[in-house]
């Protein structure tokens, strides 16, 4: 029988899918660098890894706390400033990326700033970080909503996807041909863009989801592809991966919270017993 | 001749004389070895109005704002503790009408430091921001936040951004000597830049080290000590945040402050135990060890893996071989000196 899986760990396997032996990988923090490091021992060996701090071609050997969580590994290969990170990415260097989304709309524009007004906001996001420039100029980006939502009107627009769609992207002249994203995970399925109007529509959903389900999260009338299928499962090894590589994430927040919490209460009422 | 021009001194002397209120102060560091105990002092010494620059804000900016240090914020990133049911300072300040906010992409604050570090007035940056709210939506910067030129080369629309030169610049680095040659290494980020572009730099440091070990290692050194003006000695600096090589990121002491930052009250407090309440990052640590124990931070100690000594090395380090002939002449100084004068070379 097939080992056991939690849909954390479905998610950063099939995230780390979309790495192609040797890509050129940007990673967030979170579920992408820890997909990025499934990849790398897994299926991608010769991925180059990178964030945008400057860390360049790097295995953690722990999940990174941050994007510039350089004790996460042993060393790494190039040492370079987050300006010349972002031209490399403008000239064209990097295959895929991954950013985390707040909002999205039907062709994958992207608000990662502000719930509400920006000037008087109902909830103040983290904002663009490197996410405008890398979703603009990588090859492929790869969306990922744990907690977003679904919106015919994105609040701020802080990064471009296929803009009002069909070729608009590459009209505005503002963007490499044939960059944009490519793929959007959520907790209910994967979603691709039309090569044709470039709207999403739902590619497969996950085991146990309901294509009704989903629907009910989106404001517009989804469309669904012909060949709908369920998500592949995690096979064991990747799941093995995981979970000696990245406990934490494996179990989910809330678990992880739970425990690192009643361990925290041990050591303290140990050290008490001590003194 | 003795070793002149140390600017060794103490956080609170360094604040006290670099940093001014209505200063426009940019924090160096990014996400990583954040300079704690700086932005500590200057909020235990009460500044105001600073226009504050910081590439990817988190706990730093969190209690700079939480005190009432800044009005203005020029970043990237906004921290926000415990998701959408959470909260930050930055967020409690914009509500609240007391901060007003100015967002950049990552790329494009750096450009603003890096035209500021080299003198340039402005610097171009990646043109698809025109097609988002980042380039229309403006806060107190206005037309000044980004401008449209034509490329004269070609024909292209570019978009630029201004350059920035903070009054000041805080920034925690792993060692410098006396003199304030700062050596960074890991994430390179735009800790740089950063410092680069501003009049005036404090560096605070885990060691500082004789300048030898600088000398002998060069391509360390990020910011060299004529641009200086004060360096503090500060071992655990960084803490809660993670210096490469001397500590570890303190995952529990930096969740204990996300839970309570939540929350003004929360943040208050924390702010009141961890900041008004340890004069000096000693009596931080002091604190820390009485609260969760000595192995809490022995813990984060950072194993060593050093760096491939690079070989500064040369052939040789004077003219003179050691039969004290010259190496290209092959005499010596006094076969030399007869030469030159029955050439008649001298002057007069």
């Amino acid at each position: 029988m097939a080992r056991k899986y939690t849909l954390d760990e479905l998610l950063i396997i099939t995230a780390a899918r979309e790495i192609h032996d040797g890509d050129n990988v940007i990673l967030g923090v979170g579920l992408p660098t820890t997909a990025g490091a499934m990849a790398k021992s897994l299926h991608a060996p010769n991925a180059t890894l990178m964030m945008e701090s400057g860390i360049i071609d790097f295995k953690p050997n722990v999940p990174p706390n941050h994007i510039a969580d350089a004790n996460s590994c042993r060393g790494f290969s190039y040492a370079t400033d987050l300006f010349s990170m972002f031209t490399m990415t403008y000239r064209g260097y990097i295959d895929v990326c991954f950013l985390g989304v707040a909002q999205i709309d039907r062709y994958g524009n992207i608000n990662t700033t502000v719930i509400g007004d920006y000037y008087n906001p109902t909830m103040r996001l983290p904002g663009s970080g490197g996410a405008c420039d890398f979703m603009s100029y990588a090859k492929h980006t790869v969306l990922t909503m744990r907690g977003g939502e679904f919106v015919n009107r994105l609040d701020y627009f802080t990064s471009p996807g296929y803009l009002e769609g069909g070729d608009s992207r590459e009209r505005s002249g503002l963007f490499p041909n044939g960059t944009g994203p490519s793929m959007l995970l959520t907790t209910k399925g994967i979603f691709r863009f039309d090569g044709e109007t470039r709207e999403l529509y739902l590619a497969k959903v996950h085991p146990g989801v309901t294509v009704e389900s989903i629907k009910q999260d989106i404001p517009w009338e989804l469309k669904i592809a012909k060949d709908l299928s369920e998500t592949d499962p995690p096979s064991d090894e990747e799941v093995e991966f995981i979970r000696r590589f990245a406990p934490t994430e494996s179990v989910g927040r809330k678990l992880m919270y739970e425990l690192a919490f009643k361990y925290a209460i041990q050591k303290a009422q140990a050290r008490q017993q001590k003194n | 001749m003795p070793e002149t021009g140390s600017k060794v001194m103490t956080a609170r002397e360094a604040v006290r004389r670099f940093v001014n209120d209505g200063d426009h102060c940019v924090i160096g560091n990014y996400t990583v070895g954040t300079c704690a105990e700086l932005v500590f002092e200057v909020i235990r010494q009460g500044r105001k109005g600073l226009t504050l620059y910081s590439q990817s804000g988190v706990f730093d900016v969190e209690v700079l704002v939480a005190a009432g240090c800044a009005d203005r914020l020029v970043t990237t990133y906004v921290y926000r503790a415990g998701g959408r049911e959470g909260g930050s300072a930055v967020e409690r300040a914009i509500k609240g009408g007391t901060l007003q906010i100015e967002d950049y992409t990552n790329f494009q604050y750096n450009a603003r430091m890096v035209a500021g570090m080299h003198g340039f007035s402005f610097m171009q940056v990646l043109e698809s921001t025109m097609a988002t709210d980042l380039f229309r939506k403006r806060s107190f910067l206005g037309d000044t936040k980004y401008q449209v030129i034509d490329c004269p080369y070609t024909g292209k629309r570019v978009l630029t951004v201004p350059a920035a030169n903070p009054d000041v610049c805080i920034v925690h680095v792993q060692r410098c000597d006396r003199q304030g040659n700062a050596q960074y290494w890991g994430a390179l980020g735009s800790v740089a830049a950063a410092a680069l572009a501003s009049r005036r730099i404090i560096v605070s440091c885990e060691e500082i080290v004789e300048h030898d070990i600088i000398r002998s290692s060069p391509h360390l050194t990020i910011i060299p000590s004529y641009r200086v003006d004060a360096v503090v000695e500060v071992p655990w600096g960084a803490h809660p945040t993670e210096v490469l090589g001397y500590y570890n990121l303190d995952r529990t002491a930096y969740a204990m402050f996300f839970i309570q930052d939540m929350k003004a009250e929360g943040c208050r407090a924390w702010m009141d135990e961890w900041i008004y309440g340890c004069a000096t990052r000693q009596d931080y640590i002091d604190h820390y060890v009485a609260k969760y124990g000595a192995g809490n931070l022995d813990a984060l100690r950072a194993r060593a893996y050093y760096s491939a000594p690079a070989n500064y090395g040369a052939a040789f380090d004077s003219c003179w071989d050691a039969r004290g002939r010259e190496r290209t002449m092959g005499v010596t100084l006094e076969e030399l000196e007869k030469t030159m004068e029955s050439k008649g070379v001298f002057y007069g």
